[in-house]
Parts: C-alpha cells; structure tokens; sequence
C-alpha cells in the first residue's frame, strides 16, 4: 500500500511536471490521517497539492509509512523533489483537487491499487 | 449498463420523466444527434454518463422544479458540466459537486479601440502579452498579500483590486454583482486555502485558462451588440479564469466537511461526488460564506488580469486604459440564492447551482448594469483556441425553462489523456499559427490537452440553444492571440 501511495503521488506530479527534470534539492515531511484508506488516499494527495504551493515546489519522490493507530490510519511521507523553475523544469498543467470519484485503495491479485481522479 | 427513458418535448429539449428515486424530472437540451450520443453514452458500461449524472441530481434532497443540463452538457464529478439544479432553501442541500474545484471560474470581455488590422500577425503583440500575464504551474502574482489582506480581498472582491489601483470602479458596474458576492466571512475559509493564495492573485492558472485577442467576427443581434458597445472587426479580450488556489482549497476542504454533514445528517446521496449538507445548518452556511469568499477572490483576480492586459496594449498602441472598456465580467462555477418562479407558481427563494453554466437573466433584470437593462446582461461562451467564442443574451423561455442559465463552453469531446496522446503540442502551435492565430502557452503538454479538436464543435452547441429558443446569439467572436498557462 506504501509503494502505491508514493506512486500515486508521483503520477499526480507527473501530469505538473516531466518528474525526469526536477532534481532533489528539498524535501519537506507530510503527517495525515483518515478514517479509511481512500479518504487517506485523498487527503495524502490533497496535502501534496497544498504542500506545493506554500513551498512553491514539485516533488518527484516520496518514502511513505502508512499504519493504522486507534480507529484512523496514519501517514508519514518524505517528499523529495525543488523549487518550481520554468527555465530547468519542463512544465505540465496544474492539478486543481482530488475528487472522490472513482477512488479505489486496494489488493488485487497480490497488488495494491491506489487510484483517484485528479481535477485539472 | 444503465437505461435512461427520455422523451423529446420541444424543438432540442428533451426529458428524463420523474421514476424511482428521483423528486422531479432532468431536463437537457440537445440536438436528436447529440441526445443520441448522450444515451448511448448512457449505456455504455465503464463509462461516466452525463445523463445518468443528471438523474441522480433530480435525485437529491430538496431540488425545485427540475435538473437541467445545457447543450455543452458533458461529465463531471457526480454533477454534470453544464448543469443546473435548484434547491429550496429551507429543505435543500448545497453540493460541492455544483460548485467545483474552481469557484467563480469565469470570463471577463473587453472591448478596445483596436481593429483585425492592428492585431493579426503581430507576434510581438503576443510575446509581450505572454510575459506580462503570470500564467502556468508556480507562476506568481504582481500582488503579494499577507492574512490580513486576504482577508480584506475576500470581503471586497473586485473592489480590494480597484484599490490597489487595478483598474476602476467603472470595470464594477460593469461585473457580475459589482465584483462582490455579500455574505463572504473569510473566517469560514481555512488559514491554508489563504496562505496559498497569498502570491497567486492576477495568475491565469493552466488548463482551460487562457488571456485571448479576439476580433468580433460576426453581429448577430445588432441592437444587443451596440449596446454593449461591441462591433464588428473590433478587437476585444476575453479573460478565463477563477478563484485559483484559494478556491482549489475551498473546494478540497468542504469535500471532506460535506461527506461528514450527508452522513451526519443522514442524507441519501447517489454518489460519494455529490456530498452536500443541509442549507440550513451550520456546515451549509459555512460552504454558501466560502463559495462566497471564493468567488470574490475570482472577481479580484480577473480585475487584476485585465489591468495588466490594459497596460501591454497600453505600452505597445500608445492607447489610454480608458479606451479598453469592460463590457462584463461573469462566473460559471457558482451556488447562489436566487428568487424563480417554480412550476408556474410565486417566485420563491431557491439554491441555484450552476456548474460549467452563467446566470443569464433577460431584460429588466434588477442586477444587470443600468445600461444593459433594455437587452440583459450579455453572457459567454468560450470556445477553442482554433474555433470561437460567443456573446450571448438570455430570452424569456430560457429564463424560465433554465432557471435563468446560459452555456458557458463547448464542451470537452476528448479526454486530456486522449488529447495529450492524438496531439502535439508544438504541432497544434504551429496549426495554428497557419490559421493566423499565434498561441503563446507555458506547457506544450497543456497545448496538446486544449487542441480544439479535443472540444465539440462550440457553433453545434450554440445553434442547439438558439433553436431551442433558450438563448440568442449577439457575436461571434475569433481569437488571434491566444495566452495559455
């Protein structure tokens, strides 16, 4: 589930950034909780929206604990990544929100599926 | 695979008759080809539905009269992209999935005293216009903000911009609601939602966002036109954008609010995308004071846009800022309360959620400038880079068969993972360019995503209102500059 957290998060910067460009200057640490793994899911993703603003960063990668701690799951990522340049970095669009729809957190067939629909 | 009984009751109007756990009946308009794309879609499995979207709007608690859904109708989350829903205010609820990420996205026209002659070709003109306009992913305002002035903004809207000396008080009588939306608390707004938005006033954004150099290509309705003082072959600018982070953050935060209030209220909602709480609690009232804030901040934003579109053609023609005149300033991502009347009875106070839809209230409208009361206010449509755009007007069926809404796009046709993969960025630059229209965007990806192929054809969904008799076409507008993010 931690692998698919991190990759989820990569392919949102994916759609912001070619993640190929942005080298690993900064790194900030990210706490959140939920009830589920899907609300978790969204909240993770949200805060890395959030968290790029406020440090007008992108980030490219991302070490993920996820554990579960009376009644709510809890995260703690390391995110990796620099300060937004348009002359080093080859831009994307901008992710607006994660929307709940079709939000999955799951196994399948030995793997573990995070998957969301990001607002542009 | 889901089945949908519609039935054609007009010339491009269609209905969902009221069945199973819908209050009233959805109501769309569309042509017989493209009602015919819509159901298909409809039972097409895997697939969102805009129809099946619509009918689970007719499902929720409190609506009033009917879901409507206009011809640039297309999927959205849980609530479709060219929506309407009204829900009486004591019963109703307020649906994030309404409103949206981008509160008070909207569009600003311009007129100038520049002609085709001026503009086309003029590359300079558009390298000065892209640096000029913050636009993309990390781009930064020329205001830089702390809380208190924030705060300040959210209240004031427009206005806190015209202070600033952004633009005049006359650009205000002349937007939506004079640039202010009352009943903003900026204590309903979260510290975070500020704090990002403290370097993001007068940025485009990326995406659908764009600054464009127009020439009205067309005249539809003369008298209309000539009182909003536009006219043929002149250049004008239209600004598309919204309420940016702060209204991203708004609308991430009352997602998670209003899926706790529908469960805490016990609300049956259809799907997880059409959250919602109670009009009257405290969790509604809170969302109705931040769309407010929200849509503020979007009215502040395009003032902002638009004075610095003034000083580059100001700079590069020698023309005074009072020559570039706002025609109007209009939202298209909004909740308000409005008074309609509702199956024929006493006007009565309704919710009025209008998601990728423009209020479009006809003549005599109490709201609308002083000098537009004789036609209404105008409203529009922004099509593609390639296409058009369109100044509209509302008519009195479209008024009351609409709850008084207008089509603000053409509508996505393709996905932007399917635009990104059929297009080329630097290609759909270089297309255009051979058509005379010179693109300037801070992302090929995003130029590729917008590719006006991508979109449906915005003179098919025009014409579909205009034969339904909703709405009346004043202008057609051609970009000839195009500032993407």
């Amino acid at each position: 589930m931690e692998e698919a957290f991190s990759e989820a998060a990569r392919g949102m910067f994916a759609l912001m950034v070619e993640l190929s460009s942005v080298t690993r200057k900064t790194s900030i640490d990210v706490i959140c909780c939920a009830s589920s793994t899907e609300s978790l899911l969204v909240d993770w993703l949200a805060e890395l929206i959030a968290q790029k603003d406020l440090h007008h960063c992108v980030f490219v990668s991302f070490k993920v604990q996820i554990g579960f701690d009376a009644g709510q799951w809890r995260l703690r990522g390391r995110c990796e990544g620099d300060i937004i340049d348009p002359e080093r970095h080859r831009l994307g669009t901008e992710v607006k929100g994660i929307s709940v729809a079709g939000l999955r957190v799951g196994e399948e067939d030995g793997r573990w599926v995070a998957e969301c629909i990001v607002d542009v | 695979m889901t089945c949908i009984e519609v039935r054609k009751i007009d010339t491009n109007e269609w209905e969902i008759p009221q069945t199973g756990d819908m209050r009233v009946p959805a109501r769309f308009f569309a042509t017989d080809e493209m009602a015919a794309e819509l159901i298909e879609e409809a039972g097409t499995p895997n697939v969102w539905s805009s129809l099946v979207q619509l009918r689970n709007v007719a499902s929720m608690p409190g609506i009033c009269g009917a879901a409507v859904a206009l011809p640039d109708i297309h999927p959205g989350y849980g609530f479709p992209i060219g929506g309407v829903a009204a829900f009486d205010i004591r019963e109703g609820v307020v649906v994030v999935g309404g409103v949206g990420f981008d509160i008070n996205c909207g569009v600003r026209l311009m007129v100038t005293p520049l002609c085709r002659k001026d503009v086309a070709g003029r590359a300079d003109l558009a390298d000065k216009l892209y640096r000029r306009i913050p636009a993309g992913l990390g781009s930064k305002g020329r205001l830089r903000l702390g809380i208190e002035e924030i705060d300040r903004l959210l209240r004031d809207g427009a206005g806190f911009a015209v202070e600033r000396g952004f633009g005049t008080e006359s650009d205000l009588e002349f937007t939506e609601t004079h640039g202010r939306l009352p009943g903003a608390d900026p204590e309903a707004v979260s510290l975070r939602a500020k704090q990002r938005q403290f370097q993001q006033v007068g940025t485009l954004g990326a995406g659908n966002h764009y600054v464009e150099l127009q020439v009205v290509d067309r005249v539809d309705d003369v008298e209309a036109a000539r009182t909003y003082g536009i006219e043929k072959d002149q250049i004008v600018v239209s600004i598309h954008t919204g309420s940016r982070a702060l209204g991203h953050q708004i609308g991430q935060d009352a997602l998670r609010e209003m899926e706790e209030a529908a469960e805490k209220f016990g609300l049956p909602i259809p799907e997880r995308e059409l959250a919602c709480a109670p009009i009257q609690s405290e969790e509604g009232r809170r969302y109705l004071s931040a769309i407010a804030c929200g849509a503020n901040c979007a009215f502040a934003n395009r003032q902002v846009i638009g004075h610095l579109v003034r000083e580059a053609l100001g700079e590069h023609y020698g023309i005074r800022s009072s020559e570039i005149r706002t025609v109007y300033d209009i939202g298209h991502n909004f909740a308000r309360i409005e008074s309609h009347r509702i199956d024929g009875n006493e006007p009565t106070a309704v919710l009025v959620h209008r998601k990728g839809s423009t209020r479009a209230f006809g003549e005599h409208a109490p709201d609308a400038p002083r000098a537009y009361q004789s036609v209404g206010h105008p409203t529009f449509v922004g099509g593609t880079m390639g296409t058009a755009s369109y100044v509209m007007r509302a008519t009195e069926k479209g008024v009351r068969r609409t709850f008084a809404s207008g089509i603000h796009g053409a509508g996505r046709r393709l996905s932007r993972k399917k635009a990104a993969k059929r297009f080329w960025g630097e290609k759909t630059r270089e297309e255009l360019d051979g058509l005379g229209i010179l693109v300037r965007g801070h992302s090929m990806r995003g130029l590729a995503e917008e590719a006006p192929l991508a979109y449906k054809d915005v003179d098919d969904v025009v014409s579909t209102a205009t034969d339904a008799g909703i709405s009346r076409s004043v202008a057609r507008l051609r970009p000839l500059v195009v500032i993407k993010g």
